[in-house]
């Protein structure tokens, strides 16, 4: 058997890198000239960064930890664009997916002790299970009363912090002391485990990293992808091809929802172990910039979203290794937000104005 | 006595890109008179219409506007605003109107229109005389009230202007009702009002009667005659010849761009009228590849029975219609655009919701687009660039646009490679379909090509039922002869083809039987298909009993 190099070449496409690179670069370069008017050297700055973020193996596990919740809310995110669904409800799909794992941890556990493989499985689930059904809400509205999803995703995001809020400020999931607005830590057998202890890499990581593959996988090579991404790119083509726009909006809002879900759990039983007020610092908004930077491309959404865990590691390294101020390294993460947004939307709205003409 | 021409266009020509849209056509309008233009879709009407109304701007060729002093000017509009300045108001066949606001806040809204051109109200007017007075371009009536002349929005004084105008023209309306609520009559009456309330003194209709019922035709009627006493002149655009007969004082007869024929209404018959609309040219069109007649069995394959659709706008689109296609046949459906083809095709493609009636395809009555493509029906849809093809996706993944194509290739929801490769190289080679490149996105095809991808998809599951809207719309001369002899080659397998076109040559040219649509009407006509008037009669909305009755007298 001959291999066709000219063939495998012709495949390999780097055109997509381009604007990522271009992104990066122009914030790279807004944030150096930031830094000169706040009196940092940017150089040191950036090196101190990039020493913060991939310096060693601790580091670079740290970044790795940091990245998973974008990871996971960015997958759902793209999963949801993807299929055309402007899905803006990561965030609350998150905090639900984090509440359902904390519930099974505080209240249903200690039904199971002891019993780790059947716990995680059953806490991920769960989280994974509460995160689609709140992705459902805004799908069934939308496919019944045509309400338009990036409000009524919106809304629900308040809705599911200020559930979280009731529930651990006061309410039936508040710590058993109740000393402050936070839940008890869930038992030990619902712990994700860390893949190397003491460090603080879990095997979150390995399932967002296998979802991505699979997501990958279905959405380039299935035949539920391929509608998906039609129903996406010309609705009225794939209606008239058969394809259920009703039934794909269902889908692809559950899938959405329970990746972010699951994503809130992950963060939950690997890392903080309890749920708090400000349990997630808007990851799920953040997620849209994520999946927007990587194409909405699952694979490529890894590299998007160690780039944002890299950020939040780097800007510790600024502040301990320059004493760059945590507003300054807040100011440039703002600043690459708006221009991964930025481009990404415009390139996003020609593609809907061209698809529309 | 020769009447004043209140507009006129001198040799006007617009072209888009190679495209000719109107070729060197001479126009008048008289005060106080209804100037009717006739022709068929593409005929220029609406590039016509939109020249003047300033949405385009003439390759060639003047524009002369007579303005309310009577003041003869040339006329360089280069938006509608500059039009609606020089007392030129139009009415769109969609209407233009805030749906959530009231009839007083959309009526204050055109006027807002006007609202910048208190100052320099000449800006239409490059070459036009300065000595005028400034005031002439301004509506009396914004210059007598204040509703635009402060910096706040006087709900009152909007609603004292549309009653003003309302009872000066004899429209009555709420001013206070939301435009939402208002029937499509009652819709265009404030469009019409809005023209008036910046006093427009030449009306543009386009196709005005298009969305109404015959009961509000008569009032409409009505409308016009009272404006055209009250000096205003009318170009009113419409393919009813009827309407047209009854209404207008002259005729343009449109045919490619080119003006054929003008004259006062009555010196033509409408037959004639017909004949200079479609032209004589489709008579030399010889049929070829005629099955032999013993060959088509009895199967039906579509049937409808009494079927009725709503349209987009909630009007009945598709009015009783029953018909039925067998094995072996071409059935066409002629028709001018707009006239509920687009509503059929939609509701027998389970796309479209239908009112009443029934839908059998095969003896069964499949729920869904899915179903109904399950069943065997292939669709070659109007729109090729979003209904046909998906821009963005590859040639290959478009090819593959439609479940029947998915399950073949399709294991447990995996998509097989080979079996992709080889199904779509195989259509890309059978159907020429260049560049032959699979990866190629379907945008950067010619729209032959894009066509040809839709016809590779839908034909190579031969299709029991394969129905095509406008298959050659836009294509050139070999890329239609491409559609059409697959088309026949689908009757030849005794396949059933429901060709819905407003080609009429094309119609005449593959059909086996053939109807006409109009106002969503189907009118059996296999047997009027050497009589080119009578076709065009038809497809203007008159019915056999009116033909027989036009032959006796």
């Amino acid at each position: 058997m001959m291999l066709n190099v000219g063939n495998i070449l012709k495949r390999i496409d780097i055109r997509w890198l381009v604007t990522p690179v271009i992104i990066l670069a122009s914030a790279f370069v807004t944030n150096a000239i930031i830094m000169l008017l706040c009196n940092y050297n940017p150089l040191e700055a950036y090196q101190a960064a990039v020493s913060g973020a991939f310096g060693n193996t601790r580091k670079f596990g740290e970044t790795l930890v940091k990245s998973t919740p974008f990871l996971m809310a960015g997958l759902s995110v793209a999963m949801a664009f993807r299929c055309g669904i402007w899905n803006i409800g990561a965030e609350g799909q998150f905090l639900m997916g984090a509440l359902a794992a904390t519930w099974f941890g505080t209240k249903l556990a200690p039904l199971f002790p002891e019993t780790p493989w059947i716990a995680v499985p059953m806490s991920l689930g769960m989280a994974t299970l509460a995160g689609g059904i709140w992705g459902l809400i805004p799908a069934v509205l939308k496919v019944t009363r045509g309400v338009n999803e990036v409000i009524s995703t919106i809304m629900l995001n308040y809705v599911a912090l200020h559930l979280v809020s009731m529930m651990i400020d006061g309410g039936p999931l508040q710590e058993a002391s109740q000393r402050g607005p936070q839940s008890d830590r869930i038992a030990e057998w619902v712990f994700l485990p860390r893949l190397f202890p003491p460090h603080r890499i879990h095997f979150g990581i390995v399932i967002a990293v296998v979802l991505a593959i699979i997501l990958t996988f279905i959405l380039f090579r299935t035949a539920f992808g391929y509608q998906l991404r039609a129903v996406g790119e010309g609705a009225a083509a794939a209606e008239a091809a058969g394809i259920s726009i009703m039934h794909n909006t269902l889908r692809v809002f559950f899938i959405s929802g329970a990746l972010a879900g699951l994503g809130g759990a992950i963060e939950l039983t690997a890392l903080t172990r309890r749920l708090y007020l400000n349990f997630s610092p808007g990851y799920g908004y953040t997620a849209i910039a994520v999946a927007l930077l990587a194409k909405l491309n699952p694979l490529v959404t890894v590299a998007a979203a160690l780039l944002f865990g890299a950020l939040s590691t780097g800007s510790y390294g600024m502040q301990r290794t320059v004493g760059i101020s945590d507003k300054v390294t807040f100011v440039m993460q703002a600043t690459i937000l708006l221009f991964v947004i930025g481009y990404g939307s415009i390139q996003l709205f020609r593609k809907r104005e061209s698809s529309h003409s | 006595m020769e009447k004043e021409n209140i507009l006129e266009l001198r040799n006007v020509t617009k072209t888009f890109g190679d495209f000719v849209a109107v070729d060197s056509v001479d126009f008048t309008l008289q005060a106080g008179e209804i100037h009717a233009i006739l022709g068929e879709n593409g005929a220029g009407k609406s590039t016509l219409m939109n020249l003047i109304y300033g949405l385009y701007q003439p390759s060639t060729g003047r524009i002369y506007v007579t303005d309310r002093e009577g003041w003869r000017r040339r006329l360089r509009a280069k938006s509608p605003r500059d039009a609606i300045v020089a007392g030129i108001g139009m009415v769109h066949q969609h209407f233009m109107l805030v749906e959530n606001l009231t009839v007083a806040e959309n009526i204050a809204l055109s006027l807002g229109q006007l609202k910048g051109k208190q100052k320099d109200g000449r800006e239409g007017w490059k070459n036009g005389r300065m000595d005028a007075p400034q005031s002439s371009n301004l509506p009396r009536l914004l210059s007598s009230l204040p509703v635009f002349q402060s910096f706040w929005f006087k709900k009152e004084d909007a609603i004292h202007i549309t009653e003003a105008l309302s009872e000066q023209f004899g429209l009555a309306v709420d001013p206070s009702a939301l435009v939402r609520t208002l029937s499509v009559g009652l819709k265009q009456r404030v469009e019409i009002l809005k023209a008036l309330a910046v006093d427009a003194r030449i009306l543009i209709l386009d196709e005005p009667t298009a969305v109404l019922s015959p009961q509000e035709v008569e009032g409409f009627f009505t409308i016009l005659r009272k404006l055209q006493a009250d000096g205003r002149a009318i170009i009113f655009i419409s393919h009813k010849m009827k309407e047209v007969l009854s209404i207008s004082d002259r005729i343009t007869v449109l045919r490619r761009g080119k003006k054929v024929y003008l004259g006062p209404t009555g010196e033509l018959t409408a037959r004639e009228l017909a004949r200079e609309m479609i032209g004589e040219e489709i008579n030399e069109v010889e049929r070829s590849g005629d099955a032999p007649l013993e060959n088509k069995t009895s199967d039906s394959v579509l049937q409808l029975s009494n079927l009725t659709v709503r349209g987009s706008r909630d009007e009945i689109a598709v009015s009783d219609v029953s018909m039925a296609t067998h094995r072996g046949e071409i059935v066409g459906i002629a028709g001018v655009d707009g006239n509920g083809q687009r509503e059929l095709a939609e509701a027998i493609m389970g796309l479209r919701h239908s009112e009443s009636g029934a839908i059998s395809i095969l003896g069964t009555d499949p729920k869904g687009t899915k179903a109904v493509r399950q069943h065997g029906v292939g669709y070659i849809p109007e729109d090729r660039q979003t209904t046909g093809v998906i821009a963005s996706f590859s040639v290959t993944e478009n090819l593959l646009l439609n479940v029947t194509h998915l399950e073949n290739i399709a294991h447990w929801n995996v998509v097989n490679q080979t079996r992709k490769r080889n199904t779509t190289e195989q259509l890309i080679a059978d159907y020429d379909i260049r560049p032959p490149i699979g990866g190629l996105p379907a945008a950067a095809l010619s729209g032959g090509n894009q066509q040809k991808i839709v016809l590779a998809r839908e034909i190579s599951l031969q299709p029991e039922l394969l129905i095509a809207v406008n298959p050659t719309r836009g294509l050139d001369v070999n890329a239609a002869h491409y559609v059409h002899e697959n088309l026949l080659a689908q009757r030849d397998e005794k396949k059933s083809v429901l060709l819905i076109s407003t080609e009429l040559d094309e119609v005449l040219l593959l059909s086996d039987r053939l109807f006409v649509m109009s106002r969503g009407k189907l009118i059996e006509a296999t047997a009027q298909r050497n009589d080119i008037e009578a076709l065009g009669l038809l497809m203007t909305g008159e019915t056999h009993r009116d033909l027989s009755d036009g032959l006796e007298t």
